[in-house]
C-alpha cells in the first residue's frame, strides 16, 4: 500500500471569540486575523514535514483551499513546485488545485506539467469539484460547476497528452484557441489521475476513466458505496475489474507510542471538523446549484416539519464529532501502532480494499514536533504490514465521457 | 414538472398565468416567479389580458440544454411578442425581468406601446468598487430579507409555512437566477449604450424603500431611456407589486391609459 501524508496547513491561531463571532471561518473572515510571520513558520514546519516523509518514503499530498482558517494552500501549483524540487524520491499527489474555480485549465495543465518535469515524473494529478465558499472565493458560479469540473479534465488531459503543435478548443465552459504547452509533460501518456468524490455520478465517471477514486474523511460505508459504483460502472462497459490501486482512503491518522498517546494527540486533529468548517449559510447550505431544488429546499425551513431531514453534505455531519465517534466511523485512526495497523486494516476489510491511504497527520493545535513522531511511527510500525496494491489490468487507454 | 396552462415559444414550453381580457400585457418576473395568488395580477387585468411567462428552469418551466444566458432569454421574450396577436403589447418587467424587459425594448421597440420597469436590474452606474446590486447570494438571508422588503415581517416569505412544492419552486428559481446572472453580477456593460433605442412611452417604478437597488439607481436607469418617467411608490422596498398592489395597478393602469 502506498501511504500519502496530507496537511491542509491550518491557521488554527485567531481567537475563539473572533471565530465563535463569525458567521463564516473562510471567505468571508478577515485576513488581519492571519499573522504572515506565523503563517511563514507554519509553512516552513509543513514543507519540513513533507521533506521528512521523502526520507520515509511516505508519498505527500498538495492540496489547494480558499481563503480561510482551514488551510493556507491558497495555490496547489505554487506548493507543487517547492516539492518537486525538494523532495527527491517520493511521489507527489496534487489534490487538488480548485479546477471548478479557475477560468482557464489550460494553464493548470501548464503548472502541472512543469511540477512534473521538475520532479522528473513524480507528479500525480487529482481534482476536486470545490463548491461552497471556495465558490464564493473563487468569484466562479455555483450553478453547473459538475459539467465544468469534467470539462476542464478533458482540456487538461489533451493538453497534456498532445504534442504535436497547437491544437484549439471551444468547449462549452472554456475556450482555448491555441493550446501548446511548454514544457510537455514528462510522464507519457500523462501522470495518473485521480479524483476526489463519494458522489455515485462522478465514482461511476472516474471508474470509467480509469482514474484513482479518493475518498476524504467520508468512513467505510460511503467509500465502499463509491467503490462499488466505480466497479460495476467499468463492468458495464466491458472494462476490466479494478485492482487496490484504483482506490484511496483518507482519514485523519496519529500513531503514537501508546493508545492513550495516539488518541490524545490524534484528537487534535479533529479540530479540523469541529472549527474549521464553519461556513455561512449563504455559502453553504443556501448556495444555489450545491444541490438539486428539490433536496435544496429542505434548507430554506428553520424548522423541518416533523420527520423530515434537512439536505445536509456529508461534511455537516463531522461537526461537533468526538474522538470516539470519529474512530468508530472510520474518520479518525488513533493509537498504538497496533490499533492503528487493526483499524487501517478494518476499515480495509469494510470497503473491499485500497492501494492508498491517505493521512491526515496534522490539523489543528497539533505541532510540529508530534506531527513529525507521528509520521515516523507510522512509516516505521505501520506502513510496512499494510497490505500492497493490486495492479488493474492494462486495458485500452482512459477514455473520455460521451 | 409543467403545472397549470403551459405556452410554447420557439418549441419551449413556458408555464404561463393568465388573467383578465384585452389588450396583452406581458409580465416579466423577478428574482421569483409570479404567484398566481398576487392581488395585483387581479387588479391589472382589469385593463388587458395579463400574460405572465415563467422564464426557463424558473417555476415550472423546463429549462432546454443550453439555454443558459440572459441572451437566450431576450431571443425567447422577442419570439414571444411576435407570437401575441395585434400590432403592440405593453411590457412590464420586474427586477431582474425588468432587466430583459428593457433589453427587449432596446432591440424590438416597434412591437411596443408601452414598456413599465419596475425596480428593475441589468445596468452598472457606480464606479468598480461601488456595487449597485445587493449580491443576494453573497449577503445573509437576513440582510437580503431586511433590504428587500418595506415591511419583510408582513412579506417575506415564511419558509417554515411554505409548501414544499412552493420550497422547491422557490430553490429553482434561485438556481435558475443564479445560472443566468451570477457574472457579470446582475447587468448587461454594453446596455446602458443601448438604453438609448427605446422609443416607446416607458414609467420606472420604484419601491422608496428598495436596497436591492436604490431609488438612485433608478433615477440613472430613467435618465438613459429617452422620454422616460420616474415614480416611487411608497411604503413598498424591492416588490411594490406584492407590497403595494393598489396603488402599483393604479401607477401602471393610468399609464397604459395615457
Amino acid at each position: 500500500m502506498q501511504a500519502w501524508y496530507h496537511c491542509e496547513n491550518v491557521y488554527p491561531f485567531v481567537p475563539q471569540e473572533v471565530l465563535d463571532r463569525a458567521d463564516s471561518v473562510r471567505a468571508s473572515l478577515p485576513n488581519k486575523y492571519c499573522d504572515p510571520k506565523i503563517a511563514a513558520d507554519l509553512f516552513e514546519e509543513c514543507l519540513d514535514e513533507h521533506l521528512l516523509c521523502d526520507d520515509l518514503g511516505i508519498n505527500v499530498v498538495s492540496i489547494e483551499h480558499h481563503s480561510g482558517i482551514n488551510s493556507l494552500y491558497g495555490a496547489s501549483p505554487m506548493i507543487l513546485g517547492i516539492l518537486a524540487r525538494q523532495t527527491k524520491k517520493v511521489r507527489i499527489l496534487s489534490l487538488g488545485t480548485l479546477i471548478t474555480i479557475r477560468p482557464d485549465p489550460v494553464r493548470v495543465a501548464e503548472e502541472y506539467a512543469t511540477a512534473d518535469v521538475i520532479s522528473r515524473g513524480r507528479l500525480d494529478i487529482g481534482f476536486v469539484k470545490s463548491g461552497d465558499s471556495e465558490m464564493v472565493s473563487g468569484n466562479a458560479n455555483p450553478v453547473g460547476y459538475v459539467d465544468r469540473f469534467w470539462e476542464a479534465i478533458d482540456l487538461i488531459q489533451k493538453t497534456l497528452t498532445s504534442h504535436e503543435g497547437a491544437f484549439s478548443w471551444e468547449g462549452k465552459h472554456f475556450t482555448h484557441r491555441h493550446v501548446n504547452i511548454w514544457p510537455p509533460v514528462y510522464q507519457r501518456p500523462h501522470p495518473p489521475m485521480w479524483a476526489a468524490t463519494g458522489d455515485p455520478e462522478t465514482a461511476a465517471e472516474l471508474g470509467r476513466r480509469s482514474m484513482v477514486n479518493a475518498l476524504v474523511l467520508r468512513g467505510p460505508e460511503a467509500s465502499k458505496r463509491a467503490f462499488d459504483t466505480y466497479r460495476n460502472a467499468r463492468r458495464e462497459v466491458g472494462l476490466p475489474a479494478p485492482g487496490t490501486d484504483r482506490f484511496a482512503y483518507a482519514a485523519l491518522c496519529y500513531v503514537g507510542d501508546t493508545d492513550e498517546e495516539g488518541v490524545r494527540v490524534g484528537s487534535k486533529t479533529l479540530w479540523f471538523l469541529n472549527t474549521s468548517l464553519k461556513q455561512s449559510p449563504q455559502m453553504s447550505k443556501f448556495l444555489p446549484g450545491r444541490m438539486p431544488p428539490e433536496v435544496a429546499a429542505q434548507n430554506y425551513r428553520s424548522q423541518p416539519p416533523p420527520g423530515a431531514q434537512g439536505a445536509r453534505r456529508p461534511a455537516d455531519s463531522l461537526i461537533g464529532i468526538t474522538a470516539e465517534q470519529a474512530i468508530a466511523r472510520g474518520i479518525l485512526c488513533a493509537g498504538n501502532p497496533d490499533t492503528v495497523y487493526k483499524q487501517i486494516m478494518d476499515i480495509y476489510d469494510k470497503v473491499g480494499g485500497f492501494g492508498h491511504f491517505i493521512f491526515i497527520g496534522r490539523s489543528g493545535f497539533l505541532d510540529h514536533q508530534e506531527a513529525e513522531k507521528g509520521i515516523r511511527l507510522l512509516a516505521k510500525e505501520v506502513l510496512p504490514r499494510l497490505p500492497m496494491a493490486t495492479p488493474t489490468p492494462a486495458a485500452e487507454p482512459a477514455r473520455a465521457a460521451d | 414538472m409543467a403545472s397549470g396552462e403551459l405556452l410554447t415559444v420557439s418549441g419551449i414550453e413556458l408555464e404561463i398565468v393568465r388573467r383578465g381580457a384585452g389588450r396583452p400585457i406581458v409580465v416579466l418576473h423577478g428574482f421569483q416567479t409570479v404567484d398566481r395568488e398576487a392581488p395585483y395580477l387581479e387588479l391589472l387585468g382589469r385593463h388587458g389580458e395579463v400574460i405572465a411567462p415563467s422564464s426557463p428552469g424558473f417555476g415550472h418551466s423546463p429549462r432546454p440544454k443550453d439555454f443558459d444566458t440572459v441572451f437566450d432569454l431576450v431571443h425567447l421574450y422577442l419570439e414571444l411578442l411576435d407570437t401575441l396577436a395585434g400590432d403592440k403589447v405593453a411590457l412590464v418587467g420586474f427586477s431582474f425581468g425588468g432587466w430583459l424587459a428593457a433589453e427587449v425594448a432596446a432591440a424590438c421597440s416597434h412591437r411596443l406601446d408601452k414598456l413599465v420597469l419596475v425596480d428593475p436590474v441589468g445596468i452598472k452606474i457606480g464606479n468598480r468598487e461601488t456595487r449597485d446590486i445587493l449580491d443576494v447570494f453573497n449577503k445573509s438571508p437576513d440582510e437580503v430579507r431586511r433590504r428587500s422588503w418595506h415591511d419583510p415581517d408582513r412579506f417575506a416569505p415564511d419558509f417554515n409555512t411554505m409548501s414544499d412544492e412552493a420550497l422547491v419552486v422557490y430553490a429553482r428559481n434561485r438556481e435558475a437566477l443564479c445560472l443566468y446572472a451570477w457574472h457579470p453580477y446582475m447587468y448587461n456593460p454594453q446596455l446602458p449604450r443601448w438604453l438609448g433605442r427605446i422609443k416607446v412611452p416607458t414609467l420606472l417604478l420604484w419601491g422608496e424603500s428598495d436596497q436591492v437597488v436604490t431609488p438612485d439607481y433608478g433615477r440613472a436607469y430613467s435618465r438613459l431611456i429617452p422620454g422616460s418617467r420616474f415614480e416611487l411608490i411608497e411604503g413598498a422596498g424591492h416588490h411594490p407589486e406584492i407590497e403595494q398592489p393598489e396603488v402599483f395597478a393604479e401607477r401602471v393602469s393610468r399609464f397604459l391609459e395615457e
